[in-house]
């Protein structure tokens, strides 16, 4: 009987076949992280055209005066608050993940959405000034040094902030910024505020550095007249 | 962290290259998975039962051997009592008398080894079958091995060894493992690299085992150590997937445990002991391809699990530490679960997992189809064994490792 040999053909077909299956799985899983922040993307873009939206109805005010306009800026506001915290959830989430995907564009989506939080920070504020709203806003600055922490303390922010938000829904408004994006915007509002550790929290002003717990947060906005 | 996702990805490539091999190779061989037929002559068979405390299945297993169509001049069976503590010695001596076997006592317990060697000295056939006391074999076993045996080159002839008893869960979930190993053992005949001779019921010339020194009386694993010596002698071993036999398997998570570990530190102890064999053309496909391949695949699946189970728990701890920032509030924070959340995790680990799975579960099929004609009961038994048994023996893996380079005792 002929020694066994270990078939070539074999050998071959089975680098190829592997290879296909493997790299294909690999490319699925791509395409379907490319289309997770595609699909953030738009809802960024839908987002901005709000901002645009919520700017235009500013100019109500001189035709229609604060009592028929206050309305309408608060359901835009109360709409784009919505929205503008999901994504902000959900770029932290895709990111969180750790899998192998474009960074570049992930960068592009935290920049692109620290712009729009920002329009929408000084929409909101104009529209609290213009209608007595009693929401409570936050700037909530992030940045990648907390990544070299553990636990991860703007992790850890995001999430009591989350808390607080579903306790009080569109009473608080949450803008989250990044320190990591080359939005000048953003680095305005951290030289104002003099921003030098992560996370910072500026709550009405008032400027709260290092992770706030779910309890002394609790305080601060009961301060504000949001108590639970 | 970014090399840890590498090497993750790349052991989900080990492990689909591995399984598209043996598919590969049954595929081409397909013509030749039916065993041979037809030898002419019978030789002079010995079958060796070593027993240690097998006073509940002793007696099956020496009657099943009795029962052997095989002609009885030519039929000789040992039953060497290694210093049972419990009845066996005296069951056995019952048994003698009705069986006509020859009985040896070792007055302590020496090891399966030991006793093995003890019966190959005093064994007067031709050929040596070892046959585990817990163990029952079908009656034409050895009509159906012989004839591989034409070829002088062949040293031994393993059969096809399933599960005995499958009442519970646990056994069910073995079955299908068992299942598994004859296929991936008949796989590893077409390329001569059958690297373990089962306990229960290989033959083997007897000459050969002379010629290789017999069994290591000191290993945790003596299957695959003479296995190994016997492809070094230059022998070839093959595989009958007709030839039934059957053997009790564990039926507690404590024993399954226990036994795990044996095997596991074996193989470890016997890749170590034949370092020299890997990569060397001088032991043909067995060098070169099956053990490195085979340790790829074992660190590959340990790394996989790692992997899993490192993300399981950073996720689980993660949430607990989180919602522990709320003073476990899990009522408000359930209002911010979303199915969008929950898809994250359809991410490309998440699809080579799938691939792997439905890789691994044609291969069972596959196996089922070869040896029982199909899965005809307790298909989500063996779905379960699909998904969670590779992770819990690759938990045992790393346990074994850990025992290993612990130095911790060996036990049997």
């Amino acid at each position: 009987m002929t020694k066994k040999r270990l078939d070539k053909e074999i050998l071959i077909y089975t680098i190829i076949i592997s290879s296909l299956l493997f790299f294909g799985g690999v490319f699925i899983g791509y395409n379907i992280n490319m289309d997770r922040l595609s699909d953030i993307q738009k809802e960024i873009n839908n987002v901005n055209s709000d901002v645009d939206n919520f700017q235009l109805q500013f100019l109500f005010f001189d035709v229609l005066g604060e009592n028929a306009t206050c309305p309408l800026l608060k359901d835009t506001l109360a709409n784009i608050n919505k929205k503008s915290y999901e994504i902000g959830s959900k770029i932290t989430l895709a990111g969180q993940e750790g899998k192998i995907q474009d960074y570049s564009e992930q960068d592009n989506l935290i920049e692109e959405y620290s712009r729009v939080s920002v329009s929408y920070w000084l929409l909101a504020n104009k529209m609290k000034a213009s209608c007595e709203s009693n929401a409570t806003t936050i700037l909530f600055f992030i940045s990648k040094e907390c990544d070299n922490k553990i636990p991860n303390p703007c992790d850890d922010q995001g999430y009591v902030l989350t808390y607080y938000k579903e306790k009080f829904g569109n009473d608080l408004l949450v803008f989250t910024l990044s320190e990591d994006v080359e939005e000048a915007s953003v680095h305005v509002l951290k030289d104002f505020y003099n921003i030098t550790e992560y996370p910072t929290m500026i709550v009405e002003g008032d400027k709260y550095e290092n992770f706030v717990s779910k309890a002394e947060l609790g305080i601060i906005l009961c301060e504000h007249g949001m108590c639970v | 962290m970014i090399w840890l996702t590498f090497i993750n990805y790349g052991a989900w490539y080990v492990f689909i290259f591995i399984s598209i091999f043996w598919i590969l190779t049954l595929l081409k061989n397909r013509e030749h998975v039916a065993g041979r037929t037809g030898r002419r002559k019978y030789p002079s068979l010995s079958v060796i039962i070593p027993a240690h405390n097998e006073e509940d299945n002793i007696e099956e297993t020496v009657k099943s051997i009795s029962k052997l169509n095989y002609p009885k001049r030519l039929l000789e069976i040992i039953v060497v009592n290694d210093g049972s503590t419990d009845n066996t010695k005296n069951i056995a001596m019952r048994l003698k008398k009705k069986y006509n076997f020859r009985l040896f006592n070792n007055k302590i317990n020496k090891g399966k080894g030991h006793a093995l060697n003890r019966g190959i000295r005093a064994a007067r056939g031709e050929f040596i079958a070892c046959m585990d006391a817990d163990s029952i074999i079908e009656k034409d076993i050895m009509k159906k091995m012989l004839p591989y045996f034409d070829d002088p080159k062949v040293g031994s002839v393993t059969p096809s060894l399933k599960v005995w008893k499958k009442g519970s869960f646990l056994e069910k979930m073995q079955h299908a493992e068992y299942i598994l190993n004859i296929f991936l053992r008949k796989m590893l005949s077409f390329i001569d690299a059958v690297h373990v001779t089962p306990g229960v019921f290989s033959v083997y010339r007897k000459s050969v085992l002379r010629e290789v020194g017999g069994f290591d009386e000191h290993n945790l694993t003596e299957d695959m150590d003479i296995a190994l010596r016997i492809h070094k002698a230059g022998h070839t071993i093959e595989n009958n997937i007709e030839a039934n036999s059957y053997t009790l398997c564990p039926n507690s998570w404590k024993t399954l445990f226990k036994q795990r570990i044996r095997w596991y530190r074996g193989a470890l102890n016997n890749y170590y002991n034949y370092r020299h064999m890997l990569f060397n053309r001088k032991y043909g496909n067995l060098g070169i391809f099956f053990l490195p391949a085979n340790i790829i695949a074992i660190t590959s699946l340990v790394v996989i699990f790692a992997g899993m189970a490192w993300g399981y728990m950073r996720s689980t701890v993660d949430s607990l530490w989180k919602i522990n920032l709320v003073d476990w509030d899990v009522q408000v924070m359930l209002g911010t679960f979303d199915l969008e959340s929950l898809s994250l995790i359809i991410a490309t680990p998440l699809i080579l997992g799938i691939i792997g799975v439905l890789i691994g579960g044609f291969v069972l099929y596959k196996s089922f189809k070869m040896t029982e004609g199909g899965i005809k009961e307790h298909k989500p038994t063996y779905l379960i064994y699909l998904l969670v048994f590779p992770l819990i023996m690759m938990l045992f893996w790393i346990l074994a490792i850990f025992h290993e380079v612990a130095g911790m005792k060996k036990k049997w």
